[in-house]
C-alpha cells in the first residue's frame, strides 16, 4: 500500500511513518528502507543525519541515500548505505518530498530548475508504481500570509502540486497534527 | 451558506466544484478591488477581497453583511492563518482580518469543509 502523509513541522509526521512502513514490512516479510533524501553540505547537516541514523536503530531500516533522480536506486549496482543491493519489492519510507524538492530544484551550486514540477511528479509515481509499498512524508507550507519572492512561491506551488499528484494516487492519506492523525482516505 | 477554506495551492476550488456539483460558469474571482459578484454561487478567493478591504480600511465581514444576501453561496478562502507574523504591517492586518472573517462566516455556515492536498474534511 502507498501511503501519503503530510502535516506541520515537528508534529510527529516521521515517526508515525516508520510506525506505518515497520508494520507494513513485518506483515509482509520484506527489506524496510528509509529513503534519505537529504544531501549533506556542511557539519549541522552531517550531525542530524547521524542524529537521524541513530533514532532509527533498532527498527530494521537500512538506509538509501537518493537527494535526486530518486530511480537511480533501482538501478543494477545500486546499494544501500550499509552494502547491500536494493530490493525494489521491499517497503520504502521516503523521507521527504519536501527535501528531494529542494535538492532538484535549488541544487547546490548549480542553476535553479524551476520547471522541475511535472518530472518529479512523473518519478514520484513511477518510484510508487515499482513499490507498490512506500510512505511518503512531505510538509504542509501552505497557510502563510507573507508574500514570498518568485522562486520561493514557485517551489510551494510545486511542492503543492507534488503532494496533490500524490494524495490523489496513493492508497491512504493521513495529516499528523501534534501526533494525532487525521485519516483522508 | 458553506464555507471551504485551505491553504495555498491545495485545489480548493476544484474540490468545491466536485463537492457540489457546479460549474466554472458559477465561479466569480475575488482581486483586490471591492467587487463582489453575489448573483454567481461560487466567491472563490476571498482572501483577495479581504485584502482590498484591510488595505483601504473596511472591516471584511462588516462589508459582506452589508452587500446582500450570503445564504446559498459557497465561499472559498486560502488559510492564512498557520505562518510566520509577516514583517509587513499590511500582511500583518490582512492575516488577522481574514481570521476574523472566517470566524465570522464559519460561524454562520451550514457546512465548513478544510481542503488538504486535494482532499476534503468536513468540520462542520
Amino acid at each position: 500500500m502507498n501511503i501519503f502523509i503530510s502535516g506541520g513541522c515537528k508534529n510527529g509526521k516521521s515517526y508515525h511513518a516508520q510506525e506505518l512502513a515497520r508494520d507494513m514490512a513485518k506483515e509482509l516479510g520484506v527489506p524496510l528502507y528509509y529513503l534519505a533524501t537529504m544531501i549533506p553540505v556542511d557539519d549541522e547537516d552531517r550531525a542530524r543525519i547521524q542524529r537521524h541514523l541513530r533514532e532509527r536503530e533498532g527498527w530494521g531500516f537500512e538506509t538509501i541515500e537518493q537527494g535526486r533522480s530518486i530511480l537511480d536506486c533501482f538501478k543494477p549496482g545500486a546499494l544501500t548505505y550499509e552494502g547491500n543491493p536494493v530490493d525494489p519489492n521491499g517497503v520504502f519510507l521516503f523521507d521527504s518530498v519536501t527535501a528531494l524538492l529542494s535538492n532538484e530544484m535549488f541544487p547546490y551550486g548549480e542553476d535553479m530548475d524551476l520547471d522541475c514540477g511535472q518530472r518529479l511528479a512523473d518519478d514520484l509515481l513511477e518510484f510508487a508504481k515499482i513499490t507498490g509499498n512506500t510512505v511518503f512524508v512531505s510538509d504542509y507550507i501552505y497557510s502563510e500570509a507573507r508574500t514570498f519572492d518568485e522562486s520561493t512561491e514557485t517551489y510551494r506551488k510545486t511542492l503543492a502540486f507534488l503532494d496533490r499528484t500524490l494524495a490523489r494516487e496513493c492508497d491512504q492519506v493521513v495529516e499528523v497534527t501534534f501526533g494525532m492523525k487525521y485519516l483522508y482516505k | 451558506m458553506i464555507l471551504v477554506f485551505g491553504g495555498a495551492y491545495q485545489g480548493k476550488l476544484d474540490y468545491a466544484l466536485d463537492k457540489f456539483s457546479l460549474t466554472p460558469d458559477c465561479v466569480y474571482c475575488c482581486s483586490r478591488n471591492g467587487e463582489l459578484d453575489l448573483n454567481k454561487d461560487v466567491i472563490y478567493g476571498l482572501e483577495e477581497f479581504v485584502y482590498w478591504c484591510n488595505a483601504n480600511g473596511f472591516e471584511a465581514r462588516e462589508v459582506l453583511q452589508v452587500r446582500g444576501d450570503l445564504s446559498g453561496k459557497v465561499f472559498i478562502a486560502c488559510d492564512v492563518s498557520q505562518g510566520l507574523v509577516p514583517m509587513d504591517a499590511t500582511d500583518r492586518a490582512f492575516r488577522e482580518m481574514m481570521g476574523r472573517t472566517l470566524l465570522y462566516l464559519a460561524k454562520d455556515a451550514e457546512e465548513v469543509h478544510r481542503v488538504f492536498c486535494g482532499l476534503g474534511q468536513r468540520l462542520k
